[in-house]
C-alpha cells in the first residue's frame, strides 16, 4: 500500500493546489442547503386567505355580554394565515387564479344566529386543490377552533349568570323581557315563613341540594367546554437551524458532494493527465489506485466534516443552548465521517472510471448526487420504494449515523448498524470501480 | 542476431469493434535501435503502449527476458499538471523505488534543463516532452521506449535526446522509437518495423527497408 499512499499524497497536494475548486465544492452544497431551507421556509409561509363579510360584522361584536374584536380575531389567525378582505367577486377572481388559497365567508344572518344562542351559524370556506390545501383546511379549522374557544368562555360565563340568578335571585333580561327572578335563596327565606309540614320541608331540602349543585356549575362547565386544554412549556431546546436532523442533513450533504465529486474527478483525471499508461506499467495496481482516490475522499469527508461539526458546536455553546453533547461525541462523529467518506469516495470512483473524462465524470457526479439526495430525503412512510432504494446508497446511512452518533442517548446499536451498511456499501463500489478501472485504460 | 530482451508474441489490440492492431510478433534485441515506422493510425502507439505494459493486449502477450525494466514516452505527455516537474520526478522516482529520489530527480532536471518549480501546466511543449522523456529514464532502464520524442524539441534538444538513446544502446540497451522523420530513422535504427492498418508488414534491417520499402510506406 505503499503506492497508495503516494498517490494519495500526490491527490492531497494536487486539491490543496486547488482552493478555487475547494471553495465552491464547499460552498455549493452548503447553497443548496440553504434553498432547500428557503423552500421548506415557503412550505411554512402564511397562504393567502380571502376574507369575504357578507353580514358586515361591526368591529366590536357583543354576544352574552362580552365584547369582541373582530380585528383581534383576525390578527390572532394571522399569525399562521395571512387573511385579506375582499368582495365576494373578486375573492372568486383570486381563488381562480391562484391569488389566494382558500375564501372564508360569513355569510348574511351569521352574527344574528350567533347572538340567539339558538342556531349555531357556519362559516363557509372553500379551497384550491393542491399540495398546500391540507395545511390551509388546518390552518382555518385552528381559526374556528380559537373562536369557538373563545365563544365558549363568553357562552359559558352568560350560562353561569343565569346559574347564578338561579342561585340568588334578581332581575335578568332574556329574549328582549326583563324578569324578576326568585332564586333559591330567596325562596328558602320565603319557606321558612310558611307553616312547618312535611312538604315545606322537603321543598327546603330540594332548594338546598340544587343551591349546593348549582355552585359546582362552573367548574362543571368549563370543563365540558375544555376537557383537554394544551399548554405550551417554556422552550429551552435547541432552536431548529441547530436542530440534530439540521447538521446531520448539513454534514452528509457536504461530504456527500464533495467526496462523490472529488473522487470522481480524481480517477477521471488520471486518464486526462495520461498518467493511468505510467502507473499501469507496474508502478501501482489498479486496487491501489482506486484506494488511494478512496482514502483521499475520506480524509477530506473527515476534515470538512469536523470542521463543519466544531462551527455547529462553537454556536450551540456560544448560544448556550441545551440538549446534545457534540463535543463529547466528536470521536464517534469522527469514524462516521471517515467511513462515509470512503463509502461515498468509492461510488465516486465507479463513477469517475465510467466517465473516463474528468468533465464527464465531474457532470455524471453532479446529476447522481442529486437523486442520491433527494432519495435519502424522502421519508420511508410516505415512499417505502425511496426508502429501499437508498438504503443501497450511503447518504441516508451517513444522516442516520451522524444523528446517532451526535445526540442519540444510547447511539451504539444505531451506530454499528449504519457504519455496517457503510462499509459494505463502500467493499462493493471499491470492488466495482477497481472492475471499472479498466475502461480508463482504454 | 543477439538476444531478445522484450518480445510481443501474438500480441493484438482492439478498441470495441476497432482493431488498433492485428496479431504482431516483434523481437527487441539487446543494443539495437529499433524504428517504427507508418502512417497515421497505423498501430505505432498502440504497440509501444502494449510493449511498456501500459496497455493490456486483447490477444497475446509481452515477455520481458529476465523481467528488463522499461522506459517509456508516450507521444502525450504522462504526468500531474498541478505538480511541479521535480515533484512530478520525484514521486515517479519513489514508485520506481529509487533510493534516493531527490537526488535523481535533481539530476534529470539538470541533465534535461527543466524548470524545476513551476507546475508543470505552465511548461512550454518543449519542456514538457522534455519532463516527459525524463520520467522515463526513472528506475534505469535497459529498454526505452519512445513514441515520436523529438516531435516537440528544438533542434539541440534532439541532438540532446539522441546522445541519451544512443549511450543507453552502446551500453547494451535497446531502444525502440516511432518517428515519422526519415532522417532520423537513417541516423539512428539499426533495424526497421513497417505498421500499416494495424498490421505488422516488415521487419528487417534498416538498409533492407531502404531497398526495398521506403517509397511504399506513405504512398
Amino acid at each position: 500500500m505503499r503506492q497508495a499512499a503516494l498517490v494519495l499524497q500526490k491527490d492531497l497536494r494536487v486539491l490543496v493546489r486547488s482552493p478555487l475548486l475547494l471553495g465552491v465544492l464547499i460552498a455549493y452544497p452548503l447553497l443548496v442547503a440553504g434553498l432547500v431551507g428557503l423552500v421548506a421556509g415557503y412550505g411554512s409561509s402564511k397562504p393567502r386567505v380571502a376574507l369575504v363579510d357578507e353580514d358586515h360584522l361591526p368591529q366590536v361584536v357583543s354576544i352574552g355580554g362580552h365584547q369582541f374584536r373582530i380585528q383581534d380575531a383576525i390578527d390572532e389567525v394571522g399569525k399562521n394565515v395571512h387573511l385579506v378582505r375582499m368582495d365576494p367577486v373578486e375573492a372568486r377572481r383570486a381563488l381562480a387564479t391562484g391569488r389566494v388559497v382558500a375564501t372564508l365567508t360569513v355569510p348574511p344572518g351569521f352574527l344574528a344566529d350567533l347572538r340567539s344562542g339558538l342556531h349555531s351559524p357556519s362559516l363557509v370556506y372553500q379551497v384550491t386543490r393542491g399540495g398546500i390545501s391540507s395545511r390551509v383546511t388546518q390552518q382555518v379549522q385552528a381559526l374556528v377552533y380559537g373562536l369557538n374557544r373563545q365563544l365558549q368562555t363568553a357562552y359559558v360565563q352568560t350560562d353561569l349568570r343565569y346559574v347564578q340568578l338561579i342561585v340568588t335571585g334578581g332581575r335578568a333580561t332574556f329574549a328582549g323581557r326583563t324578569y324578576d327572578v326568585l332564586g333559591l335563596a330567596r325562596m328558602e327565606k320565603l319557606l321558612q315563613k310558611l307553616p312547618p309540614g312535611a312538604e315545606r320541608d322537603r321543598i327546603a331540602e330540594f332548594a338546598r341540594i340544587a343551591g349546593v349543585a348549582l355552585a359546582q356549575t362552573g367548574s362543571l362547565l368549563g370543563a365540558t367546554a375544555n376537557p383537554i386544554g394544551l399548554e405550551r412549556a417554556h422552550e429551552d431546546s435547541r432552536s431548529s437551524l441547530l436542530s440534530a436532523q439540521v447538521q446531520s442533513y448539513a454534514l452528509a450533504l457536504t461530504i456527500t458532494f464533495l467526496a462523490l465529486l472529488l473522487a470522481a474527478g480524481a480517477i477521471a483525471s488520471e486518464r486526462d493527465e495520461n498518467a493511468i499508461g505510467r502507473l499501469r506499467r507496474g508502478l501501482i495496481s489498479m486496487g491501489e489506485l482506486v484506494s488511494a482516490k478512496v482514502a483521499r475522499a475520506a480524509v477530506v469527508a473527515l476534515v470538512l466534516g469536523l470542521a463543519i461539526a466544531l462551527v455547529f458546536g462553537l454556536i450551540v455553546d456560544a448560544g448556550g443552548v441545551a440538549g446534545g453533547e457534540p463535543w463529547q461525541r466528536l470521536p464517534l462523529l469522527a469514524a462516521g465521517l471517515l467511513v462515509a467518506g470512503a463509502a461515498l469516495g468509492a461510488l465516486g470512483t465507479l463513477l469517475g472510471a465510467l466517465a473516463r473524462e474528468t468533465r464527464t465524470a465531474s457532470l455524471v457526479a453532479v446529476l447522481v448526487v442529486m437523486p442520491v439526495v433527494f432519495l435519502g430525503l424522502v421519508p420511508r412512510e410516505v415512499v417505502p420504494v425511496a426508502g429501499s432504494l437508498s438504503d443501497g446508497l450511503p447518504f441516508a446511512h451517513a444522516v442516520r449515523y451522524f444523528s446517532a452518533s451526535l445526540y442519540d442517548a444510547s447511539p451504539w446499536k444505531a451506530v454499528v448498524r449504519e457504519l455496517v451498511w457503510l462499509a459494505g456499501l463502500g467493499l462493493v463500489f471499491g470492488a466495482l470501480a477497481r472492475v471499472a478501472t479498466r475502461r480508463l485504460l482504454a | 542476431m543477439s538476444d531478445p530482451v522484450l518480445r510481443a508474441r501474438g500480441v493484438a489490440r482492439r478498441f470495441g469493434s476497432q482493431v488498433a492492431l492485428e496479431p504482431t510478433d516483434v523481437d527487441v534485441e539487446a543494443s539495437e535501435a529499433l524504428a517504427l515506422i507508418g502512417p497515421n493510425g497505423a498501430g505505432k502507439s498502440t504497440l509501444l503502449a502494449l510493449l511498456a505494459g501500459a496497455l493490456q493486449p486483447s490477444a497475446g502477450a509481452i515477455e520481458r527476458v529476465g523481467d528488463v525494466r522499461v522506459g517509456w514516452v508516450p507521444q502525450r505527455a504522462a504526468f500531474y499538471d498541478r505538480l511541479t516537474a521535480r515533484e512530478n520526478l520525484e514521486l515517479f522516482a519513489r514508485l520506481e523505488e529509487e533510493p534516493d529520489h531527490a537526488a535523481v530527480a535533481a539530476q534529470l532536471l539538470a541533465r534535461f534543463e527543466i524548470p524545476a518549480d513551476r507546475p508543470a501546466h505552465t511548461l512550454s511543449v518543449g519542456n514538457r516532452q522534455r519532463l516527459n522523456v525524463a520520467l522515463a529514464l526513472l528506475g534505469d532502464p535497459r529498454v526505452l521506449l519512445l513514441d515520436e520524442p523529438t516531435a516537440a524539441l528544438d533542434p539541440g534538444q534532439r541532438r540532446r535526446l539522441w546522445e541519451t538513446v544512443t549511450a543507453l544502446r552502446d551500453e547494451g540497451g535497446s531502444v525502440v522509437f516511432a518517428t515519422q522523420n526519415l532522417e532520423e530513422l537513417e541516423l539512428y535504427a539499426d533495424r526497421v518495423a513497417v505498421l500499416q492498418r494495424g498490421l505488422l508488414t516488415f521487419v528487417g534491417p534498416t538498409a533492407d527497408y531502404r531497398q526495398f520499402h521506403a517509397e511504399e510506406i506513405f504512398t
